[in-house]
């Protein structure tokens, strides 16, 4: 007596009340606070650019959708919440095209072209920031906060940001507690940690997002900055360093918890935020840009695939244990499924029957192929040769010059020594320094190069201090002075004045160089230069360093 | 405890309105009840009576033949047909229809009372099954078969008394004002079944009755542990209950019986020492009327058969048109479109929603893979993962989801925002795979 019963209402009668259209709202409703500290520490253009990102990002997805004749659901403010997020993740000195063109690109290329909400499978506001990263000279230009800047006209002030010393192994001026209230340079959504965590309570008391992802997120990053850590540092406090600047915060709450690009599993979640942890982390200490937070989190989320087979829940009623020995089991089968086979082989004995060598069948056949591919084998091989011949002859010919004009150059600053060779050491202002040494191997003193402000741009040069602390020689390698004033300073004899010097040369007076007549600023600055190289062979330290042992005797 | 199930959803409970209203006799009684011969999971029982025969309250009408469950006569009065009623399961079932002459005379020949001592297991049994009483949380599985087959397996016993569902209260009415009988019952069961541990489930919303029942414990003594969980919708479901109470896993296709345990409805109890300690049959059962549609809500001591007309009379009717009607809480419940349709041994509420408060849904939303429904799943499922692939025709996929493990308690859609029929997809995924193709 089973009736087929068909029911007009399916079961569950009741709903919770959160619809995407609901869920989009309350990102945004999280995302206040942080918009909030970016108006105080930045000023009103950060509600210009919010405007014009929100605006695109809704006109592009309107656009998409009218123009391919499919049903319009810019109602679920899925691209409102892609607007703000791309706008917060922008410095606030960028111009008003850069969130218009990172706009039509996350929401155009990244979100619609591959089906719209829900289906794209990376994040469109990241994608859009990522964009826009390629043009660095404007996404690194980070005003310094609590300047407001014009709403119209901003010219680029940079100040380092907190990371950008981190990258450095250094720790930032800022305290920790100007750090998490947001009194730093960095993007707009960024900047306060404070204002972010705000935020993710309310996103987890609404249970928008789940705190999976966030946690494992920031838990790996952490970890990693507790284990390495640079020396001198106390981990934790380089820890909580690492965690307040940047764009992690930001990145672990709202980006890295978009679900549409995210596992839609549990343990696929947490490995999401294992993976962008330990990505973050490697970019940060290994990459040459401070920040590693929006690769890793787009590359996690292409990804996601992978992690939501890995992450499949655990059957109901199977144990761990059976779930581990079928999973074995299964490897082994197909462990057993590969058969070796004994080779075989092709040419056989066969020919012999009929009087003949045995392969001496095959040799038309390899007579004919010999035909068709030497010709081209040989071409083959001319121009490798060819390319081989000319590549070492350049080569040879351009290293010779280098080391002449290195010959050159020693012979000018240090006319003493015979060769030099790098040192390991290092000092601040100085760009490389050289250890010279005679035939016999004995050190004569270092070659340093330094830069220093000219009249008009920046002036490299070389100066040799021997081991008595004074000046060997002299040499400008580049310079951007003006020709025949501001080089009159850099005429050999100009130059050679400086031999024997020591100590702190004065423009005047005692221990002095007098500046060459017309070029003023030029002789200054030359004179700084070889200042600048006299304290750091007096300050060098060669005591920290190894031995230093490449083959010099 | 300290064991805890996966997933789960936490919807309102709404079970204010309700839950301080004792079960109530129904005062204008049903003029005449309908006692349908499907009951029990097992199929239809033989009637016992012919139109024209007068029957006393607690009499046999219909009989165990082959399948079904032996039912008695809720009021006393007239047989006037046996003829095709709506049946709350959905569509219609012959039914036995008594004109009610509002005596109550009760029927003499009922079996002797026992006292605890003179139980076994075979008296157990056949008492049970002489009294009709049939699983009273819903399905209405056959108890009898149940305690067979459970004797001397099990280590755990468990009485249900969790009522996840929103709305409901018949249970917490029922254990707060008979709890001294569901602990004798309990103690009954426990004793015939050879189980080791006695639990009683209940959830933290009714914390009056957990007292009471506590306090009797300690007054009286007795083996049953009382076991208080955190309000989470599918407690009450079988296989989550054990999981919470053992932290044992039903195998796939399964019985509870792999696991040692054995789950027992807190009205079915109630109604196995009523009929063991006071030969009564199964006439009478508490039911829940409630909902925003609803003037008064109540609860009731209702006697099987009864309309659900009846039961809205008895609480002033209907305050504004109910947009819908339904038997059984609204996680699990079943729709009802007839007012005519009889309260039989597993219905434990009627359900009167407006329109506010049911939300109906809008369809044409996409899913924006949330994956929330995965983290509710009690099952371990994915249903959007049964989705996907039931939109993309990949049985090849659906075969790897173990969907055959779906217990269809709703909550993958309750919680989808996008509002999916989540537990519709699943279903027809199933059907796909039985099928073994996609053509309609």
């Amino acid at each position: 007596m089973n009736q087929i019963f068909a029911p007009s209402y399916l079961p569950p009668q009741l709903r919770q009340s959160a619809t995407t259209r609901a869920m989009m709202a309350d990102v945004m409703i999280a995302l206040v606070p942080a918009l909030g500290m970016a108006v105080y520490f930045f000023g009103p253009r950060v509600l210009a650019l919010c405007a014009v990102s929100i605006t695109a990002c809704v006109f592009f997805e309107w656009l998409y959708r009218r123009l391919t004749h499919q049903s319009n659901p810019i109602g679920d403010l899925s691209a409102c919440v892609t607007g703000l997020l791309l706008a917060l993740s922008l410095p606030v000195s960028s111009p008003y095209w850069i969130p218009v063109l990172g706009g039509a690109f996350g929401i155009v290329v990244v979100k619609q072209f591959y089906g719209g909400v829900g289906k794209n499978f990376m994040n469109p506001a990241l994608g859009g920031r990522m964009l826009a990263a390629t043009f660095p000279m404007l996404m690194t230009n980070w005003p310094q906060p609590l300047q407001w800047l014009p709403l119209l006209g901003v010219d680029a002030v940079s100040a380092p940001t907190p990371l950008s010393y981190l990258h450095e192994g250094v720790l930032p001026p800022q305290g920790l507690d100007l750090l998490f209230l947001g009194d730093r340079g960095g993007c707009m959504g960024e900047v306060s940690a404070f204002a972010l965590l705000l935020g993710f309570v309310y996103l987890l008391l609404r249970r928008v997002i789940s705190a999976r992802i966030p946690l494992a997120y920031l838990g790996t990053a952490a970890a990693l900055c507790l284990i390495f850590y640079p020396a001198g540092v106390n981990p934790l406090v380089w820890t909580a360093y690492q965690l307040l600047s940047g764009g992690l915060l930001m990145g672990a709450i709202f980006f890295a918890t978009d679900p549409a690009t995210t596992p839609v599993t549990p343990r696929g979640q947490l490995m999401f935020g294992v993976g962008c942890g330990l990505l973050t982390m490697l970019l940060r200490y290994c990459g040459s840009y401070p920040e590693g937070v929006g690769w890793a989190i787009l590359t996690m989320n292409c990804m996601v695939w992978l992690l939501d087979r890995l992450g499949m829940p655990r059957r109901f009623g199977v144990s761990p244990f059976t779930v581990t020995r079928r999973w074995l089991d299964g490897i082994r089968d197909s462990l057993l499924e590969i058969k070796f086979v004994r080779p075989r082989f092709p040419a056989g004995l066969a020919g012999l029957r009929e009087g003949r060598a045995p392969g001496e069948v095959y040799l038309d056949t390899i007579r004919s192929h010999v035909k068709t591919f030497a010709p081209l084998f040989l071409l083959l091989a001319g121009t490798c040769g060819l390319l081989t011949g000319l590549h070492l002859l350049t080569e040879l010919d351009s290293a010779r010059a280098e080391l002449s004009q290195h010959q050159a150059l020693l012979s000018q600053v240090m006319p003493q020594a015979d060769s030099s060779s790098e040192t390991p050491y290092r000092a601040n202002g100085a760009m490389s320094i050289q250890a010279g040494y005679t035939d016999e191997g004995e050190l004569v003193g270092y070659c340093v190069e330094v830069q220093s402000h000219g009249f008009s741009g920046v002036i490299t040069m070389v100066v040799g201090v021997n081991l008595n602390g004074e000046v060997t020689g002299v040499a400008v390698t580049s310079h951007n002075e003006t020709s025949s004033i501001g080089t009159r300073a850099m005429t050999p004899e100009a130059l050679s004045r400086y031999v024997g010097m020591s100590g702190t040369i004065r423009s005047s007076g005692d221990n002095s160089v007098d500046a060459v007549a017309g070029a003023t600023a030029t002789s200054r600055a030359i004179t700084a230069g070889v200042n600048r190289a006299l304290a750091i062979v007096a300050n060098l330290d060669t005591e920290g360093v190894d031995e230093y042992a490449d083959g010099q005797p | 405890m300290t064991h805890s199930f996966f997933g789960g959803v936490y919807p309102a409970t709404r079970k204010a309105s309700t839950r301080r209203k004792p079960l109530a006799p129904l005062s204008p009684a049903p003029e005449e009840v309908a006692i349908p011969l499907l009951m029990c999971a097992d199929g239809l029982s033989a009637p016992l009576v012919k139109p024209g025969d007068r029957v006393l309250l607690g009499q046999p009408i219909a009989r165990r033949a082959g399948g079904g469950a032996a039912a008695h006569a809720s009021v006393s009065g007239r047989v006037t047909a046996v003829e095709n009623c709506p049946h709350p399961w959905g569509g219609v079932s012959p039914a036995i229809v008594i004109r009610n002459d509002g005596r109550e005379a009760p029927w003499e020949e009922i079996p002797q009372p026992l006292t605890t001592r003179e139980v076994s297991l075979t008296l157990l049994t056949q008492r049970v099954e002489e009294a009709g009483i049939v699983g009273m949380g819903g399905g209405g599985a056959p108890i009898w078969e149940k305690l067979d087959q459970a004797a001397g397996r099990v280590d755990t016993l468990i009485i249900n008394a969790a009522e996840c569902q929103p709305y409901v209260t018949a249970d917490h009415r029922l254990l707060l004002e008979r709890g001294k009988y569901i602990l004798r019952g309990a103690e009954l069961l426990s004793r015939c079944l050879g189980a080791s541990r006695t639990v009683l489930v209940t959830e933290g919303d009714k914390l009056n009755a957990v007292e009471s029942v506590e306090h009797r414990r300690l007054v009286r003594g007795g083996t049953v542990r009382l076991c208080t969980v955190r309000t989470r919708y599918p407690l009450g479901a079988e296989k989550q209950i054990i999981q919470t109470v053992t932290g044992r896993e039903v195998p796939p296709g399964g019985s509870p019986l792999d696991v040692k345990c054995v789950v027992f409805n807190l009205a079915t109890v109630y109604a196995i020492q009523d009929a063991v300690f006071r030969g009564r049959s199964l006439t009478h059962r508490a039911v829940t009327v409630t909902g925003g549609a609803v003037s008064r809500p109540r609860n009731l001591w209702v006697p099987i058969g009864t309309s659900l007309r009846c039961l809205l009379e008895n609480c002033g009717g209907l305050r504004e048109p109910a947009d819908l009607m339904l038997t059984g809480g609204p996680m699990m419940g079943i729709p009802q479109d007839s007012l005519d349709t009889p309260v039989i041994k597993d219905t434990n509420c009627l359900v009167c929603l407006t329109n506010l408060e049911r939300r109906p849904e809008q369809s044409g939303s996409v899913c924006i893979r949330c994956g929330k429904c995965v983290a509710a799943c009690p099952m371990h499922l994915a249903p959007t993962f049964a989705r996907q692939a039931l939109e993309q025709h990949d049985l090849a996929r659906l075969s790897k989801l173990h969907l055959e493990d779906c217990i269809s308690c709703g909550c993958c859609s309750y919680i989808c925002p996008a509002q999916i029929p989540l537990v519709d997809r699943v279903r027809q995924a199933r059907q796909a795979l039985e099928r073994g193709g996609f053509e309609i």
